[in-house]
């Protein structure tokens, strides 16, 4: 048998030690009564720091060869609710277990690789139907972020990243090579704080230089959201000559933005790549795993979310799915009798959303060159990664790995890539700590693997670095920069 | 070198197989030997001259397949320079090169060993070969000068060594050599020294000469931007037969200089864009070689790609290679006035 504990840091405060002698003593004693093979068994604690994600207090995991014999079980803890007030270790170890062998969950989906679950469509549908999310719940979705705010803020991050900008292009211009526009691409703008803190900055600076940058100057504004484009736009007005907006799919801008390629000097990315999809694959015993996933409700939530609608649990699939097709307004125009409007549509989504779990196992990876990682990216990027670090589970990223691979091509050659999000550059944060998923509203997160992008960075002639956020103590949020080396 | 009209020729590299990366990332790292990369090597240049070939290229290279980049395997052959860190994280970085002292005297010492490449690539083709290498500007561009007061020196010195090499190139039966210049188009202002350079190698060299001037194709990506007309009127005073430039990529508009100037040289005309893994059609390299053709005579051009194929995928290089030829082999039937075959 094999234990281990992610969240040492945690454990070594408070009653940490006895937590976990607690929650040992209680799960050997439970599969002490099972017919469990002892010796291929993994149990893996946990601490789930998100108010709502995607996993019961215990999970558990089969480990799956090619043909669906079990090679080893993992018995997955959450340590941070396996001993409050709301749960009992031994029943929930229990429940897990019954559920071997006769399950109470109602599944939405069949097994898939985590990039195509359902949890995606969902994350879609919050940002497509955000105006509607926000009215139900009274608050902007920007309250739901730790701290209530965005980094995006920060007018000295801004400083920064603008000074350094004036200098490359006071080079440029000292050998008559700047171009005559001055691109700027922000992607995912939120509700458009950044872009106005950033341009009022600029024109601050411009001001006090005499440089006549702003004169030239274009900022174009991205979002797969038309209602936060909306907000933004408002945001910006007094510099609207200067402005555009431009709904795009983050995970591949060079569709839409392909007439800014090798013309943009400065991308600003902040808090989208923990949002795009992504798959895990682990390590355990020196092979290579992928983790599926499928989505599933709890029989208590699903008999209530159905009684509250008049349908029964076995109706769930369908009307999820439905919801997931058609968005909120349509579903409540073709089930009026369920849903007596778009609102009423809208809770319905908000408590599935809350119940939504995820159940997972691991299955063998395919062969890494026929690992369908991200478009035209080899799964072989993964390859060093995965054998210099022993055995570990990690997210892949490879949403983030499409977008930031998609989006260098952009870049002018003495552009610079600047994002901000909650990044693992240390593969060893893998095994210290939950990295996701996560919710935060009706959105997914992750935290990136800030190792696969600066492997796709570097095998394209870029230097990726990561630095602690310098403008607010005690940030979760990486800097990550990415410009062209040499 | 050849008869033929409009002939059709590479700027140097060939696609890099992944598995070609990673055998050069694992003797980097020590996985494997130096006999094993060569044999590796030996193999992917073979295959490389048999797409070229396939693909009906007149005048064929050996892809540069043993070459990390387009520097260093210069640069670890020229005594006096300090490669302090040998270890790469990617085959493809630079090596961070200095020198401390004046480089020694070329003649008193053995060459860079690019005859022994040559002698290769001529065991395993029939056809005329291009063989290339950088050129002086660039690789002093890329050395930490601590030797010199005047880094031109550096640059002249640099010279002289690949002068030497040239001679014995041409010792061992090499027609067509070209200098890559790739850094150059980003100091303007240091055209006349890579000119006087230039012409320090191919002093007394009697081969076909070529010069590459690109804007960068480091990753594929271009490294500056702008319009050749930095090059003129220095360039006129290059010792060299063709100069080869970059234009699919850029569009044809800098064309106009070789009818402004009128210089003694060929033009290698770029009719194949390497940053892109879109395969021309034969009709389109037909009318690139067409705009050349307004103002350059067709017995003055070189059919070429824009810069070496090192970063596309080998079935994208072979076809765009395949589509150059059929563009260019239209032209010359038209220009012959014979029939003219029918693009597939």
């Amino acid at each position: 048998m094999l234990v281990e504990l992610r969240p040492t840091e945690r454990l070594r405060k408070g009653n940490g030690k006895a937590l976990v002698q607690s929650v040992l003593g209680s799960i050997l004693h439970a599969v002490g009564d099972e017919t469990l093979d002892l010796e291929k068994l993994r149990i893996v604690c946990d601490w789930v720091q998100y108010k709502n994600s995607f996993r019961e207090p215990v999970e558990i995991r089969p480990i799956l060869n090619g043909s669906s014999v079990e090679l080893r079980l993992e018995i997955g803890v959450d340590l941070r609710r396996a001993t409050g007030e709301q749960h009992d270790i031994n029943v929930e170890m229990a429940r897990a277990l019954a559920r071997r062998d006769v399950s109470d969950r109602h599944y939405l989906e069949p097994w898939s690789r985590t990039t195509a679950s359902l949890i995606w469509s969902f994350n879609a549908l919050y940002w497509k139907a955000l105006g509607l999310w926000e009215a139900v719940t009274g608050r902007p979705y920007e309250q739901a972020l730790p701290g209530g705010e965005s980094d995006a803020r920060n007018a000295a991050g801004a400083r920064d990243s603008i000074t350094r900008l004036f200098a490359t292009w006071d080079g440029l211009a000292e050998r008559r090579a700047l171009p005559d526009q001055l691109h700027v691409l922000e992607i995912g703008v939120g509700n458009g704080n950044q872009a106005r803190v950033w341009l009022d900055t600029f024109l601050e600076i411009d001001r006090e230089t005499g440089r006549d940058y702003y004169r030239r100057l274009h900022y174009l504004m991205g979002d797969y959201s038309p209602h936060l484009l909306d907000v933004a736009r408002a945001q910006v007005r007094h510099h609207e000559d200067h402005t555009s907006t431009i709904v795009l799919d983050a995970t591949k801008p060079s569709n839409t933005l392909g007439f800014l390629k090798y013309k943009t000097f400065f991308v600003y990315i902040s808090n989208v790549y923990d949002n795009l999809p992504t798959d895990e694959i682990a390590r355990i015993d020196g092979h290579l795993f992928q983790v599926e996933t499928r989505a599933f409700l709890p029989a208590g939530p699903a008999a209530a979310i159905a009684e509250d609608i008049g349908a029964s649990p076995e109706d769930l699939p369908d009307l999820v799915a439905r919801l997931l097709r058609l968005g909120p307004e349509l579903l409540a125009e073709t089930e009026p009798r369920r849903f007596p409007g778009a609102h009423a549509a809208v809770r319905f989504w908000m408590k599935v959303w809350e119940a939504l779990g995820l159940e997972e196992r691991y299955v063998a990876l395919p062969p890494l060159d026929e690992y369908q990682f991200a478009p035209g990216i080899s799964g072989e990027v993964l390859r060093p990664l995965m054998e210099a670090n022993g055995d570990l589970r990690m997210h892949v990223s490879n949403g983030a790995a499409a977008s930031f691979v998609d989006t260098l091509p952009l870049l002018h050659p003495h552009g610079v890539l600047e994002c901000h999000d909650i990044f693992v550059t240390s593969l060893a944060g893998y095994g210290t700590g939950f990295r996701g998923p996560g919710k935060y509203e009706g959105s997914v997160v992750n935290w990136v693997n800030g190792n696969v992008l600066a492997a796709l960075g570097g095998r394209r002639g870029f230097d990726v670095t990561f630095r602690s956020f310098a403008f607010r103590a005690g940030s979760n949020i990486t800097t990550m920069t990415a410009e062209v080396r040499e | 070198m050849t008869e033929t009209l409009l002939p059709t020729t590479v700027v140097g590299s060939y696609s890099v197989p992944e598995w070609l990366e990673r055998a050069k990332s694992d003797f980097h790292e020590g996985r494997i030997s130096r006999t094993s990369l060569n044999e590796i090597y030996d193999t992917a240049i073979k295959a490389a001259l048999k797409d070229q070939e396939v693909a009906g290229i007149d005048i064929v290279s050996d892809g540069e397949l043993r070459r990390d980049n387009d520097i260093d395997y210069f640069l670890e052959r020229i005594p006096g320079i300090e490669l302090p860190r040998l270890a790469k994280v990617h085959y493809y970085d630079y090596f961070d090169a200095a020198v401390r002292a004046p480089l020694p005297c070329a003649d008193d010492l053995p060459g860079l060993g690019l005859v022994r490449d040559f002698q290769f690539t001529r065991e395993w083709t029939d056809r005329p070969i291009k063989f290339s290498f950088a050129g002086p500007f660039s690789l002093a561009k890329r050395i930490r000068n601590e030797g010199y007061a005047q880094s031109e020196d550096l640059v002249l010195d640099i010279a002289r060594y690949l002068n030497h090499e040239a001679r014995e190139l041409a010792a061992a039966g090499a027609a067509l050599l070209q200098i890559d210049e790739p850094f150059l188009a980003g100091y303007p202002e240091a055209v006349p020294l890579a000119v006087k350079a230039v012409n320090l190698v191919v002093e007394g060299v009697d081969v076909e000469w070529a010069l590459h001037i690109c804007y960068g194709n480091r990753h594929a990506r271009p490294a500056w931007e702008g319009h050749y007309d930095f090059l003129f009127p220095a360039i006129m005073d290059a010792h060299v037969d063709q100069l080869v430039l970059e234009f699919a990529r850029k569009g044809y508009d800098d064309v106009v200089l070789f009818k402004k100037y009128r210089p003694s040289f060929k033009l290698g005309l770029g009719v194949i864009d390497v940053k892109s893994e879109t395969v021309e059609t034969a009709e389109q390299v037909a009318a690139r070689v067409d705009r050349a053709l307004a103002v350059v005579d067709p017995a003055q051009i070189v059919v070429n790609p824009d810069c070496g194929l090192r970063y596309l995928p080998e079935h994208v290089a072979l076809a765009k290679l395949r589509a150059m030829n059929a563009g260019a082999a239209a032209v010359r039937a038209r220009v012959r006035g014979e029939p003219v075959p029918q693009f597939r």
